[in-house]
């Protein structure tokens, strides 16, 4: 296929993190080094699914001189909030309102623009949605991009870095706000699925508990490590709680949860069940109201949401993105199509998407980094 | 009524009986699928799609070890897995099962997975109607056509309530009026009550909230109100906090409707989240997750603008519930 590539586009699916234009940048220095032009889809698909919404066509051509003027921390193609092409939402001439199977209008409009191949920049769901497109012919590479790390098969995603040191600043800041107020903060991270946000932030900070999906906790377990610190004069704490996280107590769980997404979520063990997020704080209220019945001090609940996902990139993210950006072009130029580029240190390589999909990236429970917190103190809650 | 009509099919979701907020006395409530509205707030996700649609329930599958029938040809690959891990319940990648239907609910032995909606005949339609016929003749009820749209099917519907009339009942439905007005002339002939929505004023604000402009929802309620006089019109708003639960939408509806003597009430129904978990069932994402219900105190507030306006004294007692 490589012989046959002169024009590429790239697309950014739903959601953001930090730095995606070294994502774009990376794909677009590359692609010039083979002599490829490099087209952006605005705004997931819909750039080329609305077309008549958009000044430039919903294209823009990224030449090296362009990607030179970015801000990395931005993203120049812009996202959208639907990015599935096989259930479009349209208002039809009657004023229904429908969805419907875009997807062939899709890949006949990348045809006729002359695209050879598209990498798109997703997260887990769109992994999948890119999948469906390959099997109906799309040339695609994938490249993982998750804030929390929770993409299997690749050991680094792109964005969960500068999500990780930003959550570990503002954790520095609640440690300080804890001790100052003589309290202990219970502080809500990012992680439906997998603890790894919380669990490397709360290392990071040394907190004294951090709860993750994957270690149902006991909240006395904590309750008791807290107190002991307590009895040698301390009189704050932190506890990071991950959003997903959840009690080993069957009827606190069922008491706490919403079953809305149960279901929607791989990790549900029931409908009514666990490992559903109520809503965004419900985790770190929970907790903060359970554990001050347990402990003799007074604690406050503090909820770091989806605006830690914004930001400029860390060194290691912009070097990642810039990387997963020429590895998308490297995999091309192989001859490779319908895989997800995979970051194993210190090598790039390509898995095909049928094995990156139906995984999550969990915390086991020999990681070094339990056994590095457990050696270091930190209350697992189980 | 002809034997054409009482075979004719509709997709219908459900047949609720022993309704009492669906208009006059008991009623069954007949659910069809399909609807042409995407409220955000909506409490019955299964009835919007106008297809049947693959549902599953997490706590009824045994297990790959014990089943994993799904796992295999014919279900698409890689539509349903196993985590690794001790739990081996299958769980289900919508995107990939998005064209999962019949065929792999057949193969499920438990039940887990499931499908929302089916085709039926009037007849068969008005033969479980009819079991609670002795309770409308008690109460006044009958039986209410809801969604979704029941307009969406229009011929079906209008043969449904036909044959309702013929067998007796008083008719209802439940509609949000976001269909040609062909549908509404086949359908409206043959209904007793309507009970109609007013969700937003603004036709932008209705166009973010529920996926497209009121123009026509507007239009066809004022061409209802004139067209069929002799029917009885009842407008509804599902009242969402912070996006219609002020005195202006309220007064602006009451503007609307007041001229046409056949809108007898104007019924407010407080926002709820009972239908979450469906979401959940349909792999589909509650966007309104962060919304609670509106203050009692407000909804009182709210119900005595419309009391005054109707020239009643006292607060009307209402305590039904949202529907689509």
């Amino acid at each position: 296929m490589n012989a046959t590539i002169k024009r590429i586009a790239i697309n950014v699916g739903f959601g953001y993190s930090p730095g995606l234009n070294t994502v774009i940048s990376g794909a677009v220095l590359a692609a010039n080094e083979l002599g490829w032009e490099v087209v952006g889809i605005r705004d997931g698909f819909e750039g080329l699914l609305f077309r008549d919404r958009y000044p430039d066509r919903g294209l823009v051509l990224l030449t090296p001189e362009l990607v030179e003027t970015l801000d990395p921390s931005s993203n120049i193609l812009g996202t959208a909030v639907r990015n599935d092409p096989f259930h479009v939402r349209i208002i039809n001439a009657e004023s229904l309102v429908e969805e419907v199977d875009r997807s062939d209008h899709l890949l006949k409009t990348l045809q006729a623009e002359g695209i050879d191949a598209v990498i798109s920049v997703v997260g887990t769901q769109g992994l999948s949605i890119l999948y469906k497109l390959h099997r109906k012919g799309l040339n695609t590479i994938c490249i993982p991009r998750s804030v929390e790390n929770d993409i299997a098969t690749t050991a680094l995603s792109f964005g969960f870095n500068s999500t990780l040191s930003f959550v570990t600043e503002l954790l520095d800041r609640a440690k300080q706000a804890a001790q100052s107020a003589r309290q202990v903060g219970v502080v809500e991270v990012l992680g439906e699925h997998s603890g790894w946000l919380a669990l490397q932030a709360g290392i990071a900070v040394c907190a004294d508990a951090v709860l993750i999906p994957e270690i149902p906790y006991d909240l006395q377990k904590v309750a008791t490590k807290l107190q002991d610190k307590f009895r040698t004069g301390r009189s704050h704490g932190l506890v990071i709680v991950a959003e997903g996280a959840l009690s080993v107590d069957k009827e606190a769980v069922v008491a706490s949860a919403n079953p809305l997404k149960a279901s929607l979520s791989p990790l549900a063990t029931d409908y009514q069940g666990s490992h559903v997020i109520q809503r965004s704080g419900h985790a770190a209220q929970t907790v903060a109201l359970q554990l001050q019945r347990l402990i003799n001090q007074e604690t406050y609940p503090l909820v770091l949401g989806d605006w830690v996902k914004g930001g400029a990139p860390t060194a290691v993210d912009r070097q990642l993105g810039l990387s997963y950006g020429a590895g998308a072009v490297r995999a091309l130029h192989a001859g490779q199509t319908g895989v997800m580029v995979n970051f194993q240190p210190p090598n790039l390589s390509f898995v095909p998407l049928m094995e990156a999909i139906n995984k999550i990236r969990i915390v086991p429970a020999d990681s070094e980094f339990v056994q590095i917190a457990r050696s270091l103190g930190i209350c697992l809650g189980g | 009524m002809t034997n054409s009509s009482t075979n004719q099919t509709g997709l219908v979701l459900n047949i609720q009986h022993f309704c009492t907020h669906d208009g006059p006395g008991i009623r069954t409530t007949v659910f069809l699928k399909g609807c042409s509205l995407r409220c955000k707030w909506c409490s019955n996700p299964e009835s919007i799609h106008p297809k049947p649609e693959l549902a599953y329930n997490i706590s009824k599958c045994i297990g790959k070890k014990q089943c994993g029938l799904c796992l295999k040809p014919p279900c698409s690959e890689g539509a349903f897995y196993v985590l690794e891990g001790e739990d081996d319940r299958i769980r289900i990648n919508w995107d990939l099962a998005s064209d999962c239907g019949q065929d792999c609910v057949d193969l499920c032995p438990t039940g887990a997975l499931y499908l929302f909606g089916q085709a039926m005949t009037v007849e068969q339609v008005l033969d479980e109607v009819e079991q609670d016929s002795s309770f409308y003749r008690e109460s006044g009820g009958g039986m209410t056509l809801s969604g979704g749209e029941c307009q969406l099917q229009p011929d079906f519907s209008a043969a449904l309530l036909q044959e309702a009339h013929q067998r007796g009942f008083n008719t209802a439905i439940e509609t949000a009026f976001n269909v040609p007005w062909s549908h509404v002339e086949k359908v409206l002939p043959h209904v007793d009550v309507v009970l109609h929505d007013h969700k937003l004023t603004d036709p932008e604000r209705h166009k973010k909230w529920c996926g497209v402009d009121n123009r026509q929802i507007l239009a066809n309620m004022k061409r209802a109100y004139e067209t069929f006089p002799d029917k009885t019109f009842i407008a509804r708003t599902p009242l969402i906090p912070g996006v219609n639960d002020d005195e202006d939408h309220i007064r602006s509806v009451l503007a609307f409707i007041r001229p046409y003597h056949n809108v007898i009430d104007y019924e407010l129904l407080p926002y709820h989240r009972f239908g979450e978990s469906k979401y959940g069932f349909l792999g589909r994402v509650y966007e309104l997750k962060d919304f609670t219900s509106p203050l009692p105190e407000s909804v009182q507030r709210l119900r005595s603008i419309i009391d005054e306006a109707f020239g009643r004294s006292s607060p009307l007692e209402q305590t039904h519930e949202l529907k689509p």
